[in-house]
């Protein structure tokens, strides 16, 4: 027998074996992308996602160059949204586009303002579109283009512009990180830079930054939830994970929930006008199997940590992008997340929750600070800092609203330990909407506020358990209880538990009903020590230390990532990824992809 | 011969006209955004707008649409030939009277905030970010930081010293800083306030600066920085946006800022009297004066647009660009 004799038949066992773990997730996969493709071609919604599902499909054809037709007609249109995407749905249907209509496309990046915009998720939408622009119509000079620049300059702009946010967000992290809503701005251009980028480089790096997106998602996705704190999300998201666009990227890369967004009617779609997923559903990118793993393994328990960083503080502040710390803990029926505090990310911030799996919506509970302010919003925004909140409140609607369900606030301070959690709100006095709000879905099985002093709910198979510190009164809304304590020296202690780690609903209660969080003189000295149920030691200072066990708890131990399944030291741009006996390493430095085995 | 007469008359009435209506001035405005103004969505026209002084509400727009623009500057000598942009997108240039654009600053530079055209060497260009200060001398193909002993910090304006183009003071977060060469390196002003939101140098004697500030009112230098003094007490915590100089007289002032209308002083900047009869809008950004009639005066505001007055602030009148948040406004004598 030779050195490979035994390998001549455990090989090809081997290989049946791994084909069979692979070949249902991957067959169900192409499945779904070929339904996604199918149900938005019979969409009517002006939207080059739905042009390119109709082309891509030859469902209603005429109506797609139609409406092709109008986009490039239409010039009130313009700016990022509609630059790469327009890119996107060009490049994916040249083919089939009639010369007059190629060449409208063409004028379309003359004639508009393809309006950079002053967000991540904008730029990377505007360099991605501006990048496979010029890289399709080379040579041209500057009074071709809508800016005035030639084709090369615009090209190496944008390539540079890219390779600087592929930089950083390989090695800091992203500004608009972790975001339910604005997670689709970030893989549809990369999906449509990765299935056109004529460099390979370019093209590696789109993969890269493509498994990045994923993964990041993955190792904090639950059944279709986008679970721990977001730096960006809509208030309609945050109540109802189910509804946040991130489900539609979870259903067609991960295959959770088990159904398709757009036909359950028990959450508000927010993403059925937004058919973007599409540009993913005829992308030749292909989620690597590790990471649909990593997505969809809840076997065991586990704690993961990020850093991520703020977006660019330009004035009021210290540092231009300071790190945001995210501790999130994931368990097969739910997942308790944080972000440590104070304001990361203006207008938008989720900062913790506990999102569990539940056939219900609403399902999740928080609370926060409903903080606005112009100064706040002067940190990231160049315009009058007097003018600012109603300036955002136009658009976003919620900005100054006291009953708002997303908000960064400088009063808002977390430290978690795994399943357990002390939230501390220190509000000073004089600040506008000077109360906390908390959000508990009125569909919960069973709700206690008992005598004790804790508030006990259970949806399902999870169990949560929160001791707020002061007094509050409780509001009856649509589809929430909403605490609302007016104590500006306030907070919570919160324990999620499950049938898997406490036997019966009221053995849970049963051992926390004896548990008590000490903090007297907590208006002078703003600390809170708790013993968790699970014997953890958890002590709490607001703007001061956080104590584990004794033990100074330190944010440098979160590294860039740190878990079971994915590990990356801050600053190094190598991710490494894990998966029982697989591995995946990306290393940004060099731009390479390794997988083991 | 009578009506040879005649004719010659009429032909001299049309030439006086029409040199009249040569002489009349251009008046420049920034528009920002609306109240309209979503990223990204169909939006309203914003961007520079122009018209002539007797063109009452009619504004013509040039240059792109929608491009969030903070800041515009003329280049005098060139009767407006090369004109600048300052936007959210960097710095749009013409150099053909604003029928063709180009934005000349890359990535690295953003959220442009103003603009300043050297007016003896039109291809050198300073704009201000969040950032710090950028400087070309190559009429934008190349821009460099130049943030030497400032640092990474907001800069809301630049502005260039009318007798000297090496010096130039700079409005910022941490006060006003001055540099003597060009921008090479900069040094801090003896300002001890922040939030410095406009600076408007005198007609005449270049020494004297005024600045407006978010929350501490009004400054004033006679000794190009040195020193400042705090002007108009009871305008201690109004937040003025806009101070500017009567070309024609260095005597008046006029000031806006945060709900003030127009502040107007005629006793270079000693007293101030608020002027608002008419001015539906006091949320005031911008003010410029006609430097061939200082009694013409404009005031651009928050969302509301601009106003005119004809008789140096007295009275206002609604002049066009209904909603507009205008930023920056300047007339030009041609």
């Amino acid at each position: 027998m030779g050195a490979f004799g035994p390998m001549k038949t455990t090989f090809p066992i081997l290989l049946l074996v791994m084909v069979r773990a692979v070949a249902p997730a991957q067959s169900v996969f192409e499945q779904r992308h070929a339904e996604v493709v199918r149900v938005a071609s019979d969409e009517r919604d002006r939207s080059f996602s739905t042009i390119t599902a109709k082309l891509k499909t030859g469902n209603d054809v005429p109506y797609a160059l139609a409406m092709l037709d109008s986009l490039t007609k239409d010039e009130a249109i313009g700016g990022m949204f509609y630059s790469y995407s327009l890119i996107g749905c060009y490049l994916h249907t040249q083919d089939l586009l009639p010369d007059s209509l190629k060449r409208k496309v063409r004028e379309a990046y003359r004639t508009r303002t393809m309006y950079r915009g002053d967000t991540e998720n904008h730029w990377v939408m505007y360099y991605t579109g501006l990048y496979l622009a010029a890289q399709t119509w080379p040579d041209e000079e500057g009074s071709r283009w809508f800016n005035g620049r030639s084709s090369s300059e615009n090209f190496q702009e944008a390539r540079d512009w890219l390779d600087h946010w592929i930089t950083i967000s390989s090695t800091r992290g992203q500004g608009e990180f972790d975001s339910p809503t604005y997670i689709t701005t970030f893989m549809t251009p990369m999906v449509v830079l990765y299935d056109f980028a004529l460099d390979p480089v370019m093209k590696k790096k789109a993969q890269m930054m493509l498994d990045l997106l994923f993964v990041d998602f993955a190792a904090e996705h639950l059944q279709g939830n986008y679970g721990g704190g977001h730096s960006r999300d809509y208030p309609e998201d945050i109540i109802n994970p189910l509804a946040a666009p991130s489900t539609f990227w979870a259903w067609l890369y991960f295959g959770e929930p088990g159904f398709p967004p757009w036909v359950e009617t028990r959450y508000r779609p927010r993403h059925r006008s937004g058919w973007e997923p599409v540009f993913g559903a005829v992308s030749s990118y292909r989620l690597p199997d590790i990471i649909y793993r990593i997505a969809t393994d809840r076997t065991t328990p586990y704690v993961h940590t990020e850093t991520k960083r703020v977006r660019n503080v330009i004035r009021f502040g210290k540092e231009l992008n300071p790190p945001a710390f995210k501790y999130t803990y994931v368990t097969k029926n739910y997942i308790l997340g944080s972000l440590h505090g104070g304001i990361l990310q203006p207008i938008q911030q989720h900062t913790w929750d506990v999102t569990y799996v539940s056939d219900k919506p609403n399902n999740t509970i928080f609370t926060l600070h409903p903080f606005y302010s112009g100064k706040e919003l002067a940190m990231f925004f160049p315009e009058e800092e007097k003018f600012l909140s109603d300036e955002v409140d136009r658009y976003h609607k919620v900005y100054t609203n006291p009953n708002k369900w997303n908000s960064s606030s400088p009063y808002e301070q977390t430290f978690q330990h795994k399943n357990a959690l002390i939230v501390l709100y220190h509000i000073e006095q004089g600040v506008k909407q000077p109360h906390i709000n908390g959000f508990f879905p009125k569909n919960l099985d069973e709700f206690v506020r008992n005598a004790s002093g804790w508030i006990f709910c259970r949806a399902g198979g999870t169990y949560v358990a929160i001791y707020p510190l002061k007094p509050y009164q409780w509001m009856e809304e649509e589809v929430n209880w909403r605490l609302r304590s007016h104590e500006l020296n306030n907070g919570f202690v919160v324990e999620v538990g499950s049938l898997d780690e406490d036997g019966s609903f009221e053995a849970f209660q049963k051992r926390l009903r004896l548990k008590k969080p000490e903090y007297s003189g907590f208006d002078s000295n703003r600390t809170v020590e708790y013993i968790t149920r699970n014997g953890d030691r958890m002590k709490f200072t607001f703007g001061g230390e956080r104590v584990l066990n004794g033990r100074h708890h330190s944010f440098k131990e979160y590294g860039f990532f740190n878990g079971p399944f994915v590990q990356s030291k801050l600053g190094s741009g190598v991710i490494r990824m894990k998966y029982k006996n697989q591995t995946r390493t990306l290393n940004f430095n060099n731009v390479s992809l390794v997988d083991t085995p | 011969m009578k009506s040879f007469a005649c004719s010659i008359l009429l032909l001299m009435l049309f030439l006086g006209v029409a040199v009249l209506e040569a002489r009349q001035s251009t008046v420049y405005a920034s528009v920002v955004s609306t109240k309209l103004f979503v990223v990204g969505a169909p939006n309203p026209q914003t961007g520079l707008f122009y018209q002539k002084t007797s063109d009452d509400t009619l504004w013509q727009h040039t240059g792109r649409n929608n491009i969030r623009a903070f800041g515009v500057d003329v280049h005098t000598p060139s009767k407006g030939n090369v004109l600048c942009i300052a936007s959210g997108n960097g710095v749009h240039q013409s150099v053909d009277g604003g029928k063709t654009w180009k934005i000349t600053t890359g990535w690295r530079i953003t959220e442009v905030l103003s603009v300043a055209i050297d007016p003896r060497a039109a291809k050198t260009l300073y704009c201000s970010t969040p950032y710090g200060v950028y400087k070309t001398t190559d009429g934008g193909t190349t821009w460099n930081e130049r943030t030497n002993g400032m640092g990474t910090i907001f800069v809301q304006t630049v502005t260039i010293d009318r007798n000297n183009p090496e010096r130039l003071y700079c409005a910022t977060e941490e006060g006003v800083y001055r540099s003597e060469d060009g921008a090479g390196t900069w040094k801090k002003t003896g300002l001890h306030v922040g939030g410095v939101r406009s600076l408007a140098q005198h007609p005449v004697n270049s020494d004297v600066l005024f600045v407006g500030t978010d929350d501490f009112g009004i400054y004033a230098t006679t000794n190009g920085g040195k020193y400042w003094e705090k002007m108009a007490a009871g305008l201690d915590h109004v937040a003025f946006y806009t101070m500017v100089f009567d070309p024609t007289n260095p005597d008046v002032m006029y000031a806006g800022g945060y709900s003030t209308g127009v502040y107007k002083s005629v006793d270079g900047g000693k007293s101030w009297q608020r002027m608002n009869d008419g001015l539906t809008n006091l949320n005031v950004h911008a003010i410029a004066v006609d430097p061939t009639n200082g009694n013409r005066v404009y005031a651009g505001t928050m969302f509301g647009g601009i106003f005119k007055s004809e008789n140096g602030g007295t009275t206002w009148r609604y002049a066009g660009l209904s909603g507009a948040q205008v930023w920056t406004m300047t007339v030009q004598p041609f």
